[in-house]
């Protein structure tokens, strides 16, 4: 046995701490401005780049990736070197690591601003910049393990199990989600449609929570929360039972986005069962954080770095219990849309994540600089200003979500809409919307007494290296039993493996007594297992999860198992169905003419999916107000699927043919000139700007290769195709615009440019057909117009139908 | 809990005990693991309780039912409606339902923007009021007119009809005649 002298690698964590502040502070401060925005629309100042819907995703992908992102390769990078007595194993791929992913932040801060985007919630990064992060992550990833091979301590702690876990399953999940069709450099089409895209999306959207904002500071929680509170961790077993059921049940999660949606129902109901069973394993992180501290809650009053660490795992309780109720069907029919779920990822945003950001970095400057933290008050003032911000914030989203939910689905007793206009809702919404950009700009000013703070820390003293003898592991070779077939033997293995089996069977059984037969099963192997794990733990044998968190490779591979079956689980049935109605029964999807598909592109890039919803859910108040609810075969050629999350503006689905495209015209320019108290943007560049028509045929032959049956025809005249149709929604727009004037009788009979020179006697308007705003009307009103689904109202009284009387839709 | 405060490993300074998990922890965990087998037995496996979806097929249908037998009690007629003009609560309550919905196309008092005049004597679509209550309830979505029917409910399309009736041939300024010329009665 003998020694080694290590030093560790410290640059690289200065390096990606100050990352993370700068963009925390620019992420937080889009966040502010968006915020601002939803009051007070004019404040893009008109220009494209800084409208909302262009802007949130800057907000949401600085904040994740930027802030939380650079924050969790600092904390991995100091903690792992400590818990491997080891240094990083390539210095070269720490600084490719680090500029890589700075240089992804910036073509992002560029790249969405412009529009340039897959339409798709936290994966809005085009092709490129996706490329470009997958190979950052194999270079974090190969960094990582290379630095685990080398370490100097066999076992491995808590805290690397979370990191494993999040460098495997952000992996698969960022791979599987952004699999597209590339058009050109900045455009592609999701290889996934409608149902098959929303499940992917969501499968990944709640995972990458689960995997990028969770895991990772989870296991920076239970380096960093002990540390500074000098006090062992409170319990191993309840960090093996919480680890392994966490990872293997929140894949499981992602269905709970899409409660009442077109998804078909199992998948719906396994999404809120398995959300409902990660309250106990998240609750499992928070304990172990909070009990670490008995003895030492004393500590507290003093030290600013355990008040962050230990109201960052408070947050994280109660956003994890927010999150299971939210999950439960009937609460999500109210809470789904509404600003309650903004308030929910906020709480976890700011609460957990900003919180234990702060607190890390208020434990580490001071040691990376040698020296200690210039000013306590300071982070106490940070503290308190954070705290309340979050309050506020929380607060108000949950009074903005809830009323809002209530009034859109209130009715009156003879069965009609109490709120019939949707801009009815947002006036009520105007107070909390200020409460919560004021807690957010609280949050925000606390954020810069911490940067102020830092910098004066750092300034005080000096960037150090610190430098430990560690005693070298010895190279022994795996004990008898430890070997491959000893850990695919081991109980747990055999016996969760078995349930499993047991479990899956069940979901796809339809006998009572089958099913009441294998759940019985499940139960005697559960207690055969506690028994026979009982007895070996007497008898002094060496527990399974001992050998595996001593063998990386084994670990890594179990790890990766645990989350691949809730994966594949949910996605494969769903990527297998066709999206088709038995023959015969019609209501399926038309694919776009060229020019509704260019409609459609304009509809993703300006991220009009951000405020309103595509996805009519099966309540009374949501088919009176917008018509028959949304099927799964009406999405089948949606490269990607819109549904949305939020609605701040009306639901979409229903929107072909029911208002005058010149209502669309007027609306898109103005809003609130057509509908007072709105408070979407106007679109004013949309007018000038012009299609690119050339680009349609290309578009049309992607949309071919995945599946869209266009036929080559329809592609070759594309170009012609567009003119055609967008003349005829123009001449539409302008016959609406002219129509009554006295001196013009027989007006359909004018062609366009006759009835273009008749326009200009009312309006100064240019008319051009190439321009984008006549393709996007074009697109919203072709937008669920599927045969077979009917729009004429029914009516009671004059048609007297009453089977179809109320949910004919519109 | 005779393992309590056991040091089970020491990992960079880091001491990890191996205390028992609560009770009340357990108790949840195990607790969501039954409910959710119960759960999916009931609602899948089984389908003893409705689904959401025939949840909403019951209530459409009630409500058609309801909406149904109103239309048969009270029956609207040009007559009625003619009748309520000289109600001003049903005009009062009409104006509301228009200032709501219809003022983004047919302007304040009426007299046109997108959609035409209501104010003068020309008519597209008939000028009877059962004709209005056609218009309001179905609409005319190819010319841009929505189908208000399903939104307000019997009872405000009727309001809003009254309360369009009540303007007729009130003649204000506005959006240029469109349609049939109704003589004024």
């Amino acid at each position: 046995m003998h020694t080694q002298r290590i030093e560790y690698d410290d640059a690289i964590v200065r390096r990606f701490i100050w990352a993370s502040i700068t963009f925390g502070v620019v992420g937080m401060l889009v966040g502010v401005l968006v915020a601002c925005q939803l009051v007070w629309p004019q404040l893009n100042l008109g220009i494209p780049y800084t409208v909302f819907s262009r802007l949130r995703p800057l907000h949401t992908n600085a904040v994740i990736f930027a802030f939380v992102g650079n924050m969790i390769f600092a904390g991995v990078y100091y903690s792992i070197q400590r818990l491997f007595k080891a240094r990083l194993a390539s210095g070269f791929l720490s600084n490719l690591h680090f500029w890589g992913w700075q240089a992804i932040i910036a073509a992002a801060a560029i790249t969405l601003p412009l529009g340039i985007t897959q339409g798709k919630e936290y994966a809005e990064l085009e092709w490129p910049i996706d490329l470009a992060v997958v190979i950052i992550w194999v270079v974090f990833a190969l960094n990582f393990f290379w630095t685990m091979a080398k370490r100097n301590e066999k076992q491995i702690y808590v805290a690397v199990w979370f990191y494993i876990a999040t460098i495997v399953t952000i992996a698969v999940l960022y791979i599987t989600n952004n699999l597209a069709l590339p058009v050109a450099l900045t455009k592609s089409y999701s290889i996934y449609a409608g149902v098959q895209d929303a499940l992917v999306q969501w499968w990944y959207g709640h995972n990458a929570v689960a995997f990028f904002l969770t895991t990772p500071v989870l296991g920076i929680m239970y380096y960093y929360l002990p540390k500074a509170a000098e006090r062992p961790v409170y319990s191993y077993r309840l960090s093996v039972v919480h680890f392994w059921a966490l990872i293997f049940i929140y894949i499981w999660a992602g269905p709970h986005h899409l409660l009442y949606t077109s998804l078909p129902d199992w998948a719906q109901s396994l999404g809120m069962l398995f959300s409902l069973m990660l309250w106990a394993p998240s609750w499992g992180g928070m304990l172990n954080g909070l009990l670490t501290l008995r003895g030492a809650w004393h500590k507290l009053r003093e030290d600013p770095v355990l008040k962050f660490l230990v109201a960052g795992v408070t947050f994280y309780g109660m956003a994890t219990f927010e999150g299971p109720l939210l999950s439960i069907k009937t609460v999500n029919g109210l809470a789904h849309y509404t600003d309650w779920i903004i308030g929910h990822v906020h709480s976890g945003a700011l609460g957990w994540n900003g919180l234990m950001a702060a607190g890390m970095f208020y434990w580490l400057v001071p040691r990376l600089y040698g020296t200690k933290l210039h000013s306590v008050k300071g982070a106490d003032l940070h503290f308190w200003l954070a705290t309340i911000g979050i309050v506020l914030y929380m607060v108000s989203m949950w009074i903005a979500g809830v009323t809002q939910g209530l009034m859109l689905r209130a009715l009156s007793p003879d069965g009609s809409l109490l709120y019939t206009n949707f801009v009815t809702t947002l006036a009520k919404l105007e107070i909390p919307y200020i409460v919560r950009a004021m807690g957010g700009a609280m949050y925000l000013l606390g954020f810069f007494l911490m940067c102020w703070n830092l910098l004066k820390t750092a300034l005080s003293g000096k960037a150090v290296t610190t430098t430990v003898e560690v005693v070298v592991a010895p190279k022994a070779s795996a004990p008898a039993g430890e070997g491959l077939v000893g850990i695919i033997l081991g109980r747990p293995f055999v016996f969760s493996g078995l349930i499993l089996v047991f479990v899956v069977a069940i979901g796809f059984v339809t006998s009572a007594m089958v099913a009441m037969a294998l759940m019985g099963a499940i139960l005697l192997l559960g207690i055969f297992a506690w028994v026979v794990n009982t007895r070996d733990k007497k008898a002094g044998r060496k527990s399974w999860f001992g050998i595996i968190e001593g063998n990386a490779l084994a670990f890594t591979t179990m790890t990766l198992l645990a989350i691949l079956i809730g994966g594949v689980a949910e996605l494969l049935p769903t990527l297998l169905i066709h999206q088709k109605l038995p023959q015969g029964e019609g209501k399926y999807q038309t694919p776009y003419t060229a020019l509704e598909l260019q409609g459609r592109d304009i509809y993703v890039r300006e991220g009009c999916y951000l405020c309103h919803s595509q996805q009519i859910r099966p309540f009374l108040a949501e088919t009176l107000r917008y018509g028959e609810h949304s099927k799964l075969e009406e999405f089948v050629y949606d490269h990607p699927f819109q549904w949305g999350s939020r609605r701040t503006g009306p639901d979409l689905h229903r929107e072909g043919g029911k208002q005058a495209s010149s209502w669309h015209y007027k609306h898109m320019l103005d809003p609130r000139e057509i509908s007072a108290g709105s408070n979407m943007p106007a679109y004013p560049w949309l007018k000038t700007n012009q299609i690119n028509v050339k680009l349609a045929e290309k578009k049309l032959r992607a949309m071919q290769k995945l599946g869209v049956p266009y036929t080559n025809a329809q592609i070759d005249y594309a170009e012609l195709d567009q003119q055609t149709q967008a003349e005829a929604v123009l001449k539409g727009i302008l016959l609406e615009i002219v129509a009554g004037l006295q001196e013009a009788k027989d007006l359909e009979s004018l062609d366009l440019e006759a009835l273009k020179a008749l326009a200009k006697t009312v309006s100064e308007d240019s008319w051009n057909w190439d321009s984008e705003l006549v393709a996007l009307i074009a697109y919203l009103q072709k937008i669920g117009r599927s045969e077979g689904v009917k729009f004429d109202a029914p009516s009671a009284r004059v048609a007297a139908t009453p089977a179809d009387a109320s949910g004919g839709g519109l | 809990m005779s393992e309590k405060n056991r040091v089970h490993h020491v990992y960079d300074g880091i001491e990890e005990e191996d205390n028992r998990l609560p009770n009340w922890w357990l108790a949840i965990l195990f607790g969501t693991i039954v409910f959710a087998f119960g759960y999916w037995f009931v609602y899948e496996t089984t389908q003893t309780l409705p689904s959401p979806l025939d949840e909403y097929e019951g209530e459409r249908n009630a409500l058609a039912a309801q909406q149904a037998k109103q239309a048969a009690d009270s029956p609207l007629s040009n007559e009625s409606i003619k009748s309520l003009v000289n109600d001003p609560a049903t005009v009062e309550a009409g104006k509301k339902v228009f200032a709501g919905v219809c003022v983004s196309c047919h302007s304040a008092q009426g007299q046109g923007g997108i959609g035409p005049n209501l104010t003068d004597k020309y008519w597209l679509h008939g000028a009877e009021p059962m004709d209005i209550i056609n218009a309001v309830e179905n609409g005319f979505p190819d010319k841009g007119m929505e189908a208000w029917g399903a939104r307000l409910g019997p009872e405000k399309v009727k309001q809003v009809a009254v309360f369009v009736e009540s303007i007729r041939n009130t003649n204000v300024p506005g959006k240029a005649p469109q349609g049939e010329i109704i003589a004024a009665e």
